[in-house]
């Protein structure tokens, strides 16, 4: 078994495709990322249903793993996954569950941002994963849409949920080159607050801020089985397994993204009519 | 410079005791007495144990100090057009609240008022002598970001109005009583009427005015209360920088008759933060921090407790100077009209789901 997926992941090429330069400026490459799943899969005794890359491959017999907005543009092949990465983050199952279990009750007001650099992400890229993350912690659909966008570069969307709760997205590739990506999602609810960034601060905290004579240097590990891995790499990697681990999790990942593609689509809209968009 | 001999009028604007240590401390001011609207404020003012005499009457407290300068007209929006009369007609000098009405012909006649009697009106916008709003406007004018894309902001506070009850009545805080939109049950007059900071702000950094705006209500926070809590604002100014503002009601406080320790649920009562991207990169602000914080007396909750330095010293600066050298405000009624059409632009397009163009 081991050898199998030793053979399925050797001598590959990295495809740089967008998502492989989002990901190439990492300490750890995608042989590296996909020699860590192959890793996760044998000690849980996980057997794929057919090869797979975690970047682009046209050889239709091995399926294709990567994060959705990668498909974007694109038909999707049938052994095209896209995966929506986020949702096994730690941060955002926990929000999800807080809303889900009512820790907070009935969940009025979603404040998500997120800003990267152009080098690594997309206008689209961002909004695709905002607008997911938004049905996957808020727990409903988004029904409408009304957006302005400043030159592909930065977007203000207000967003309403199938559940009533008033949404808004603020997205940008301003960032400098390789600065990571800084977010935050917030949810008032008329029984308390959830959010993942601290009260009274803007940026995401690290786990370990290191002043030296070389500079300053942080360090925010949170996956000890994927140690050394950064967290979008983490998040590749994990989300990979679960498709693998449960391929009905593909079918369902599928027509969500049809849905997300079709929302980014309607987000553009907006902004070119200055109209607010209602799905159908 | 002979200092200017002030009185406080109603003491029932959410802003009143912060012009209590300002008006006893500047030299430039003699504090010489208060009009408290009820039986309530007065008693509330007289708790502070400050030696200024307190009076129920406005025309009796006028009378018995004709040598009353200026006024801070500390009162509901509902108020305001009948204080500028007589104000006006006495020739009192007035620093009016952020709102000195939302309908449009009342303004006019308040810029009339103020014309004609050669007063000093100055609006209440104490952002503008905010140590890091000044140093966030030194940074965009010296286009150390470049050219702006966007510019993100939230005024979000809790809601003043179990202390102020005039900030939930839409009569005397938008003025009449206007559905927020066909079928709702809230009226204009809530979150969005006690937020200007942030629609003045844009204007105030980019040098230019609202193109078109639009904004959406959220389902309320607070289930009983008759006006918004909580709404979104997006659009255009003119220059094509796109904006996100967030001037909610959404952070849950304790119903206190009289602000004061153990006011919030929430461990933050208030925040103006601020985002700008631009060709150069992206600045994060937040107006009043950083703070320090406790989780002691009255409530053992986790607790924000501000260090910000107090703005409203520079803002009675700036009155003075402007009533001793004849001078017009920073943010005077001409100005501040723009800022008002656009709050009133939110309403409309909450009504109508349309975008509005100014």
């Amino acid at each position: 078994m081991q050898n199998m997926w030793k053979n399925i992941c050797h001598g590959l090429n990295i495809f740089k495709s967008e998502i492989a330069i989002t990901e190439i400026n990492m300490k750890k490459d995608n042989k590296d990322i996909e020699k860590a799943l192959t890793g996760l899969l044998e000690k849980y005794n996980i057997i794929p249903p057919q090869p797979f890359r975690l970047y682009k491959d046209s050889n239709p017999d091995v399926i294709n793993l990567l994060p959705g907005y990668v498909f974007a543009d694109l038909k999707l092949e049938i052994n095209q996954i896209p995966l929506l990465a986020w949702r096994v983050r730690r941060k955002f199952v926990e929000l999800k569950k807080i809303v889900e279990d009512s820790v907070i009750e009935n969940a009025c007001l979603f404040r998500f941002c997120c800003m990267g650099s152009k080098d690594k992400w997309s206008l689209s890229s961002l909004l695709y994963r905002e607008m997911d993350l938004l049905e996957f912690i808020g727990n409903g659909k988004i029904i409408s849409v009304q957006a302005v966008i400043t030159g592909e570069q930065a977007s203000n969307v207000i967003l309403r949920l199938d559940t009533n709760a008033l949404c808004s997205i603020e997205a940008g590739i301003q960032m400098p080159p390789d600065t990571p990506l800084i977010d935050r999602h917030e949810i008032i609810a008329q029984r308390g607050v959830a959010s993942d960034l601290v009260v009274d601060t803007n940026v995401p905290q690290s786990s370990i801020y290191c002043y030296t004579n070389e500079g300053e240097f942080r360090y925010t590990d949170t996956d000890m089985e994927l140690y050394g891995f950064d967290d979008l790499q983490i998040d590749h990697i994990r989300s990979a397994f679960q498709v693998l681990k449960n391929p009905d999790l593909s079918k369902q990942w599928q027509l969500q993204h049809k849905h997300l593609v079709n929302l980014v689509r309607m987000v553009f809209e907006s902004d070119s009519k200055r109209e607010k968009m209602i799905l159908n | 410079m002979k200092p200017v001999k002030i009185a406080m009028l109603s003491l029932t604007h959410g802003h009143t005791r912060k012009y209590y240590q300002s008006l006893k401390d500047n030299p430039k001011l003699e504090w010489v007495a208060v009009h408290a609207e009820t039986e309530t404020e007065e008693r509330n003012f007289l708790k502070y144990g400050y030696d200024i005499p307190c009076y129920l009457d406005e025309k009796e407290m006028f009378d018995k100090h004709p040598g009353i300068e200026a006024v801070v007209m500390a009162s509901a929006n509902i108020k305001h057009l009948s204080q500028f009369r007589e104000c006006a007609k006495r020739g009192i000098h007035v620093l009016s609240m952020k709102i000195p009405t939302f309908d449009p012909d009342e303004y006019t006649e308040i810029e009339e008022l103020v014309e004609k009697a050669g007063i000093v009106c100055q609006v209440e916008l104490e952002m503008h002598y905010n140590p890091v709003v000044t140093r966030l406007y030194e940074i965009i004018a010296k286009k150390e970001l470049g050219k702006i894309s966007t510019i993100n902001a939230t005024n979000i506070t809790l809601s003043p109005m179990w202390a102020f009850p005039w900030q939930g009545v839409p009569e005397d805080s938008y003025g009449k009583r206007v559905p927020l939109k066909k079928g709702d049950n809230r009226f204009r007059g809530g979150a969005l009427s006690d937020h200007p900071h942030i629609f003045d702000l844009i204007r105030w950094l980019t040098n230019n005015d609202f193109e078109y705006i639009y904004a959406e209500e959220g389902p309320n926070i607070r289930q009983d209360i008759e006006v918004e809590d909580n709404l979104i604002v997006n659009g255009k100014m003119k220059n094509g920088i796109s904006f996100l503002l967030d001037p909610s009601w959404s952070r849950l406080e304790e119903r206190l008759e009289v602000p004061g320790p153990g006011w919030e649920i929430f461990p933050k009562r208030m925040e103006v933060n601020v985002c700008i991207a631009g060709e150069k990169g992206v600045m994060l602000i937040d107006c009043y921090g950083p703070n320090v914080f406790h989780n002691g007396r009255p409530n053992d909750r986790y607790t924000v407790q501000y260090t910000y330095f107090d703005p409203w010293i520079g803002l009675m600066d700036e009155f003075v100077e402007c009533i001793r050298n004849k001078k017009t405000p920073k943010i005077n009624l001409k100005w501040h009209r723009k800022t008002i059409e656009a709050m009133n632009a939110c309403y409309e397009s909450i009504s109508t789901g349309k975008v509005i163009y100014l």
